[in-house]
Formats: C-alpha cells, sequence, structure tokens
C-alpha cells in the first residue's frame, strides 16, 4: 500500500493472476505504467503489450484488466471508478473495450494497495479470487457457480466477513453470453461483455478487503478542493447546475426537466422514520448536496417518490444518482421488492412490451414498476443492455415481423405472450432469463447488435422480412450510430456533430458526458450554457438544441476535449457522469465552473505539478493508443485498412430522419452528409489521423511515446 | 432504561445527552421543539434511527435513514487526522456496516439500504482504556479520550476490549487511533445525516415546552 511505500497517489503495485498455473505475481506500477495514469490507460498498454489483438477474447490467451487510477481513494469526490479493459466479444472488429463500474469496490481495492489486476489463463473449475490486503488467493466458487449475482454477492460476503465487497457475474456471464456483465454493492455495474470474458475463464468473482490506505501528498488541499467543488461547482447527477423546482436562493430553475429534481415538496417517502424531504439545497452547503439529484423523479416522475427509501451511489461521491426501491407491487408477483439503479436499466423497460404496459396502482406507474422488475432481472441474471440496443432490438425485431420470422414455431408457441401481453412484470424475467441461459433463438438478443443482425440478416434489407437495414432504418427507436453494433451515447440527437464524432471513436458505446451535461442540463442556453461554452472555447463552439451550425474549428476543439477528457476519466479515475467541472450552480461565479480542477487535484495528491495541458497530453496518449489498437483489430480480424470506412461510418438515420426538415434547418437534430465528411476531416486533422484511412500517422504516435504502435501499424501496412 | 426515563424531564444538559452517546433515541418522547432542532421526527426517533453522541462542540445527532453511503465521513476523518485515506483506520465507521454488518444490515443483507456511521462513545468507564496495558487512553481537559502514540504499542488491547470494536490500529503506524471530536465527518457529510447541534440549541429547545 501507497502509505508503506512512500508513493503519493497510486498504490504503487499491479497484482497479476493466472488461472491456467495459479500463479499470483505482483509488479511496480509507475516504471512501466505512469505515462498511463491508471484505469483504461493502464489497462489499454496491458493489452496491447500483452494479448495479440486477434485472439479470441473468451480463449485462454485473452486477459481481462482491473484498474483504478492515481485519484481512485485519494479523497477526491467522484473518485470511486474501476475501469476494466478487454478484448471485445461482440462489435464489430473484437478490438478493445472497458466496463466501467462503480459501487464501492474501486476503493476497496485501492486500499488492499492495488492499482490493477491481470487476470490471466483459464481456470479447469469455478474460482473466485479473493483480496485480503497482501493475501490474494483463488479460491473455490462451485457453490455460487450457476447463482444470480445477488445471491451470489450475498453469499461471498457472508462467507468472507463484513468488511469484503464483492463483484459477481451472473448466469448471462457464466454461459458466455455477449451481452454479460458483473454486479456490485447494489445495481452497480460494469458491461461490455466482461461476465463472458470472467465467465470463460471460470472467475465468477472478486471479493475485496482492503485495510490499507491512499497516501496523498498534501491532505488538507485535498480536503479543501473538496469542500470548494461540492460548495461551489456540483450540481445533481450530471453536473446539472439548476434546480428543477424553483428554490428560494437560486436564481434559475430548469428549462427542462433535469437531474436536479430534490425540492422541499419531494420526500423519501419510504424512509423507515418517516418521509425526509429534500429540503432546498443551495449552494455553498456541504451538507445539503446528496438531496440535490433525485433520479427516480427524473426517470419516473414525482410518483417514483412513494417507493423511494433513499438515494445511494458510489464511495466519495456527494450526487447519489441511484434511487433505493421498495415497490410494494411487485410482492404482488413473487418478484423482489428492493431494486436500485439509474439510468438506462431501468429507465426503458418498457421497451420489452411492444403492445404497450398497464398501470399497477397509480395513474402512470407502469413505466417505474417495469423498470424496477427489469432492472432486479438484468442484474440477477448479470446481463447487459449495450445501453439500450438490447431491448431496441427486441422490440424492433418484435414489432417488424423479423422475431417471428426467425423463431421456430414450436419456441414460439411456448413463449408465453400473455406475460408480454398483460404488462406483467415477470416477462421482463423471462427474457433476461431466456438470453441468460441461452434458451432458444430469441436468446440470440444476447450477441449483441452486430453479431445478432448477422445472424438474422438485420444487416441487409434483402435478408430479413421486414426488408430493411436495421443499422440505417429510419426509425425512432434506432440507436445504432453507426455499423459497429453499438448505440450513441448522446450523438447527434442533442450534441450535434461533436457527439456524433466521439460517439463514433470507440468500440462500444462512447460513454462521455461533457456535452450532454451541459446541453440538457437545464439552464438557460444564452444567459448560461452558451456564455460559458464559449468563454472556454471560443464563438460558435457550441448549438442550441434542434437548432444546429455547420461544423467550425472551435467545435472540433469542444470534441477533442470531450474525447479525450472521457479517457482522463476512465484512468484517473473520475466518474465522467459528474467531470469536468464545466458549469457551476454559483450565480457568483456567474456559472463559470473550473476545468482545471482535475489538474488541481492530481497536483495536492501525487505531489507534482499538473497542468490541465498535462492532463490532456496524458490521456490524449490513451486517445491514440485505442485508435492504433481499432486500426490493428480491424486489420487483423476483418482485413480493412480504412477506419474511416469500415468504422467511422454513420447510420442514414442521422442524415435521412424528419424528411420535413433540411439539416440545420430549427426543429430537427439530422445532420446534412457533407458537413460530417467535413467535420471527419477536421477531427482527423486535430487529432493527428490520415484523412483518408483515421489511421494515426507515426509523427502523431511518436510524439506520445508510442513508437511501438507506429512500427506494428507499419508492419501492417496502415501507415 | 432507567437513564432514558429520567431523560423525560425537560432538564436537557451536555451530562445527560454523555450518558446516551452512541445509543440509540427509541424510547424517548422528545419535545417537537427538540425533534426540530434535531432535524429528526418522532417516528424516526421510535423506529431506533437516531442516534447521537455528545460532543464538545454540540450534540452529534445520526440519522440513519439519511446516510447515503458515500463514505464521505471516513476520507474527511483520515485526511484530516492521518494525512491519508482509508477505511480501515478512519475514526467514525460507515464502511463496515455498508456491506454485510454484524447486525444483519447492508447491501448484502435482506436490509439492503440500512447503513449509517458509527464512533466512539466516550465511555465514562472506557473499557479501551481499561484494557491498554501501556495506559496509553487518557482524557484530556476537554473529556475526550485519546491515544497517545507515544506510549501506545499497537497491541490492538483496546479494538478488542471496546464494546463496538472503534478503536482501531493502523497496519502501517502500527499504533491505535480512535475518534477525537474534530467534527470532520460533519462537515463533510452531504445527506445531513451527520450534524452537530450546538449546545445553545440544544438547551434553548430544551427550555421550549
Amino acid at each position: 500500500m501507497s502509505v508503506l511505500n512512500g508513493i503519493n497517489g497510486w498504490a504503487g503495485t499491479v497484482l497479476r493472476v493466472n488461472l491456467t498455473t495459479g500463479s499470483i505475481t505482483r509488479e511496480d506500477t509507475l516504471p512501466k505504467y505512469k505515462d498511463y495514469i491508471g484505469g483504461m490507460g493502464l489497462g489499454y498498454k496491458v493489452i496491447f503489450d500483452e494479448v495479440p489483438l486477434d485472439t479470441d477474447p473468451l480463449s485462454e490467451a485473452s486477459k481481462v484488466v482491473f484498474a483504478v487510477g492515481p485519484l481512485t481513494a485519494s479523497g477526491v469526490p467522484c473518485s470511486g471508478r474501476m475501469n476494466v479493459s478487454f478484448l471485445s466479444c461482440w462489435s464489430k472488429g473484437y478490438s478493445i473495450i472497458d466496463a466501467h463500474m462503480g459501487g464501492h469496490i474501486a476503493h476497496a481495492f485501492k486500499y488492499a494497495g492495488y492499482d490493477a489486476m491481470i487476470v490471466e489463463g483459464q481456470s479447469a473449475a469455478p474460482v473466485y479470487i479473493k483480496i485480503e490486503d497482501e493475501k490474494v488467493s483463488i479460491e473455490d466458487a462451485s457453490h455460487v457457480w450457476g447463482k444470480g449475482t445477488f445471491e451470489a454477492n450475498a453469499t461471498l460476503a457472508k462467507e468472507n466477513g463484513d468488511e469484503f465487497d464483492v463483484v459477481s457475474i451472473g448466469q448471462a456471464g457464466e454461459n458466455l453470453v455477449p451481452m454479460s456483465c458483473m454486479v456490485t454493492s447494489f445495481g452497480n455495474s460494469g458491461g461490455g461483455g466482461v461476465g463472458a470474458l470472467l465467465g470463460s475463464k471460470k472467475v465468477k468473482a472478486l471479493v475485496v478487503r482492503g485495510t490499507g490506505a491512499v497516501k496523498v501528498a498534501r491532505p488538507t488541499e485535498v480536503r479543501l478542493l473538496s469542500n470548494y467543488m461540492i460548495k461551489e461547482l456540483v450540481g445533481g447527477n450530471n453536473n446539472h447546475p439548476v434546480p428543477t423546482y424553483p428554490q428560494s436562493w437560486a436564481e434559475y430553475s430548469a428549462t427542462s426537466a433535469n437531474r436536479w429534481a430534490g425540492a422541499p415538496h419531494i420526500h423519501w417517502e419510504k424512509a423507515p422514520g418517516g418521509p425526509i424531504s429534500a429540503g432546498e439545497q443551495p449552494v455553498g452547503q456541504i451538507n445539503v448536496a446528496a438531496m440535490r439529484c433525485n433520479k427516480g423523479v427524473f426517470d419516473f416522475g414525482e410518483i417514483s417518490t412513494k417507493y423511494t427509501v433513499k438515494v445511494g451511489g458510489c464511495s466519495s461521491c456527494p450526487v447519489r444518482c441511484y434511487t433505493e426501491y421498495d415497490m410494494d407491487p411487485l410482492a404482488d408477483y413473487d418478484l423482489p421488492t428492493h431494486v436500485s439503479n439509474t439510468c438506462m436499466p431501468i429507465i426503458k423497460m418498457a421497451e420489452w412490451y411492444p403492445e404497450g404496459t398497464k398501470d399497477f396502482v397509480d395513474e402512470g406507474d407502469a413505466k417505474m414498476i417495469l423498470g424496477g422488475a427489469g432492472a432486479r432481472a438484468a442484474d440477477e441474471y448479470g446481463v447487459w443492455c449495450n445501453y439500450g440496443n438490447l431491448y431496441e432490438d427486441f422490440n424492433m425485431a418484435y414489432t417488424t415481423g423479423v422475431l417471428q420470422d426467425v423463431i421456430p414455431e414450436d419456441e414460439w408457441n411456448e413463449i408465453p405472450w400473455d406475460l408480454m401481453k398483460d404488462g406483467d412484470p415477470r416477462w421482463v424475467y423471462e427474457c433476461y432469463r431466456r438470453i441468460a441461459m441461452k434458451e432458444g433463438v430469441f436468446s440470440d438478443l444476447g450477441l449483441g447488435t452486430y453479431r445478432l443482425y448477422e445472424k438474422w440478416g438485420m444487416d441487409d434489407a434483402s435478408k430479413n422480412v421486414a426488408g430493411v437495414n436495421f443499422y440505417d432504418f429510419v426509425h425512432g427507436k434506432n440507436f445504432n450510430i453507426g455499423h459497429n453494433g453499438y448505440p450513441r451515447h448522446h450523438g447527434p440527437e442533442n450534441c450535434w456533430q461533436a457527439g456524433t464524432l466521439y460517439s463514433m471513436m470507440y468500440n462500444r458505446d462512447c460513454m462521455v458526458h461533457h456535452m450532454i451535461n451541459v446541453t440538457s442540463n437545464g439552464a438557460p442556453f444564452e444567459a448560461v450554457n452558451k456564455r460559458v461554452m464559449e468563454h472556454f472555447f471560443g464563438e460558435g463552439c457550441f448549438d442550441k438544441q434542434k437548432a444546429y451550425t455547420p461544423i467550425n474549428e472551435n467545435k472540433i476543439k469542444v470534441a477533442k476535449w470531450a474525447f479525450n477528457g472521457k479517457q482522463w476519466h476512465d484512468s484517473a479515475t473520475l466518474c465522467n457522469w459528474m467531470y469536468p467541472m464545466t458549469i457551476s450552480p454559483s450565480k457568483q461565479r456567474e456559472y463559470i465552473g473550473d476545468l482545471d480542477l482535475d489538474a488541481k487535484y492530481m497536483s495536492a495528491v501525487v505531489g507534482e505539478d499538473y497542468t490541465r495541458e498535462d492532463i490532456e497530453f496524458m490521456s490524449e496518449r490513451i486517445s491514440q493508443l485505442l485508435r492504433a489498437m481499432t486500426a490493428i483489430s480491424f486489420k487483423l480480424n476483418l482485413d480493412s485498412s480504412n477506419l474511416r470506412q469500415d468504422h467511422d461510418k454513420v447510420s442514414d438515420w442521422v442524415f435521412d430522419k424528419e424528411p420535413d426538415f433540411k439539416p440545420f434547418e430549427e426543429g430537427t437534430v439530422k445532420l446534412d452528409r457533407e458537413d460530417w465528411e467535413k467535420s471527419l476531416d477536421m477531427f482527423y486533422e486535430a487529432m493527428g489521423w490520415d484523412k483518408e484511412t483515421g489511421i494515426p500517422t507515426r509523427e502523431t504516435l511518436e510524439k506520445f511515446g508510442l513508437a511501438d504502435a507506429a512500427d506494428k501499424l507499419e508492419e501492417l501496412g496502415l501507415i | 432504561m432507567a437513564d432514558k426515563t429520567r431523560f423525560l424531564d425537560k432538564d436537557y444538559t451536555r451530562r445527560q445527552f454523555l450518558k446516551l452517546s452512541g445509543k440509540s433515541l427509541a424510547g424517548l418522547a422528545l419535545s417537537s421543539s427538540m425533534l426540530s432542532v434535531m432535524g429528526v421526527t418522532a417516528q424516526a426517533v421510535a423506529e431506533g434511527k437516531v442516534t447521537t453522541w455528545a460532543f464538545p462542540q454540540g450534540l452529534l445527532v445520526v440519522n440513519a435513514d439519511k446516510c447515503v453511503g458515500c463514505q464521505r465521513c471516513e476520507i474527511n476523518c483520515t485526511l484530516t487526522n492521518d494525512g491519508c485515506c482509508s477505511s480501515y483506520i478512519s475514526r467514525v465507521k460507515v464502511t463496515r456496516n455498508l456491506y454485510s454488518s454484524r447486525n444483519g444490515n447492508g447491501l448484502y443483507t435482506e436490509n439492503n439500504w440500512v447503513y449509517f456511521p458509527d464512533t466512539c462513545r466516550q465511555c465514562a468507564d472506557p473499557a479501551c482504556g481499561n484494557a491498554c496495558p501501556m495506559g496509553a487512553i487518557y482524557a484530556g481537559e476537554d473529556g475526550i479520550r485519546r491515544v497517545d502514540a507515544e506510549k501506545c504499542v499497537g497491541c490492538g488491547a483496546c479494538t478488542q476490549a471496546c464494546p463496538w470494536h472503534m478503536p482501531t490500529v493502523n497496519p502501517a503506524t502500527k499504533k491505535s487511533s480512535k475518534c477525537v471530536m474534530c467534527g470532520a465527518c460533519v462537515e463533510g457529510c452531504p445527506s445531513g445525516a451527520l450534524s452537530i447541534v450546538l449546545w445553545d440549541d440544544v438547551t434553548a429547545a430544551a427550555q421550549q415546552v
């Protein structure tokens, strides 16, 4: 642990667990990985160095890298994230991707004395990895193999003791379902198919207790910076800077519903000791910060308060984006009533009910109760939703007739469709169970969009009964940003060309929130959002919703800032839902946030001087490595030499939706093809990539110390 | 319960709260003005969700229902007192109640949403101090019991003797430590689960019927 080895920030040790041989070894973190920060950067470096990019992701030679960073568990708010890097088993090119996990396990892992754990090899029998400070062992997990994540986590926590945290995979991971995740705490999960990779290695869980500490160079400064951040820079979840409902101290309330829904009339109605009001939460007061975000109200309206016990989230975070529910109506169906989740896994469950839903007790409660059932079911089986594509694919396949066409009649007749038609919450359990258990053709949904469309002919209009290419399908529920099998994670629909650019750059949904945290934050456009963004990035950098403008240099600056910044957050690790501190809730600050805060934290924790430019340079190194690895994977696995054509191709619906509008007219979010090509040209140039292929040049890679990546690209004829 | 019964009179003093430090207030009939100043409801008190500690600065009120499990109390405690960040050596303890505590509460139990911070009771007759073979745990003029790091040999007798195992031996320094009532945990609590009510306000509330 760092208090013993004298290192500030980093724990100093990378753990290596080989499941084939049973060997457990340790390496120093800093000599090899300091330039890569930690988390995502460290994970990418390990995979690049140690796993050939044409390796079968589910084979013995494949590796999974769990990693935290120098700011994880350093006291910095919202530093409770763990990044897990590995090769994708489902998206086009089968290249490098990550799972990102909150909860509390990142802190436990860092306190145990580790920056990362490289899991390699394959076990013959089910095991779990136990870490108790310096004691690391591979333990028998046969008694929890086959169990859902809630039971597995509870069993392993009970067996190991009351200070152990756990993360486990469900049946989906065990059965090598690509759409699989791992689950910790209560609904905090890491996705991307990591469940299948761990399942292939027969690793059911990681169990961790850490009694150590993270050494901090200037602890008082970290505490004061944290107080400054919580008092002056933090708003609600996604750092929304104005309250949804008017508050007496606030100049503004939200122009559209946002994620600062706490208010005096909003209560946690099911608190055991009686309802607790969220009260008002003025700027400058630390002790009310957690009352700002009431995600249940944002997701489902005020009806959600009826079932809210409290709010939850991750270690060190004062903004609680999880709502912890006790949903009584589920008991009538013999389903668990305790649910805790946020965002996609809970808000879109109506997509599993394409013929409609029915309310349970109160008007308008169907979406919430079904959401609770669905979130709990997905976590129970360890199924990952691919940021909603899983159930959008189901919904589109059902409504267009593709589903009935591909499922054999016997199987179709055996599926309990009456549960779906009745709006029964047991239906969504049935869907996830079939996917996790690989039961029938229905379970192909668990292959993920890329492999599913190929198998069901949904990627070719001539090969499916609907007669459309579903990637390009101009359909309100089509989230596919391109043809790679993953959706936009706030792209053209509200973050114009910038969001589309960074949505294309990864091998899964981008998980970048830099822009959406401003575009949908509820603050006035001219008086706050545009003014502050132009303060940071110059004139014309920021578009109004549904009133987009052609691409320009300052918009490219924003796109690059967001793309590189996400790498920083997943490496440091900091939560990208909250950082960067772009817009402040403080009128006294004129709502201007502090983009230098991350560097200030890094300096105070590590004890070396970092500037914002230093952070951006280190982050861009990881962006360049991501791009180089993607190019190598596309060459090795698809024989593609051109990422612009084969990776960055945007779906037609992005340009063809809303046919009554032309691009850049007020009222539409559609993009323009010619402008998009120009956007790619400008972005590639800003990143130092070849304009024709979208692949980094040698000069660019060498600038970031990545000559070895350049050598590999040259060897493959890519540069 | 004898203490609690006598507490029903209106003579709210720090001494009386000292007797209750670390104990649930369930069973007490607090006046509406006292409930108000503590920021809790009669129902929360009756359900055993509210615990208090008599700190020099005022009355520390812990409302378990408001605890959101963020562990910022532990973070601020250790940044302030230990110059590092840790859960295990924190003088305020929430992590050990968060997962599957010995009381059957926590995220991995049936009572998923029951978790809360806990700390030293500053006992009048301290088991930790009595058990210390080096006499390293002493009470200052302010009544706060502290560990004399010069004398402490890190044997852990204090940890074992304390019914709540609050004193903790730091694995790195091999020295025990315990709550010194600095208030850093309260200052940084983002949900108000931890709060301090000034003694003047407690007294004023006590004088109102």
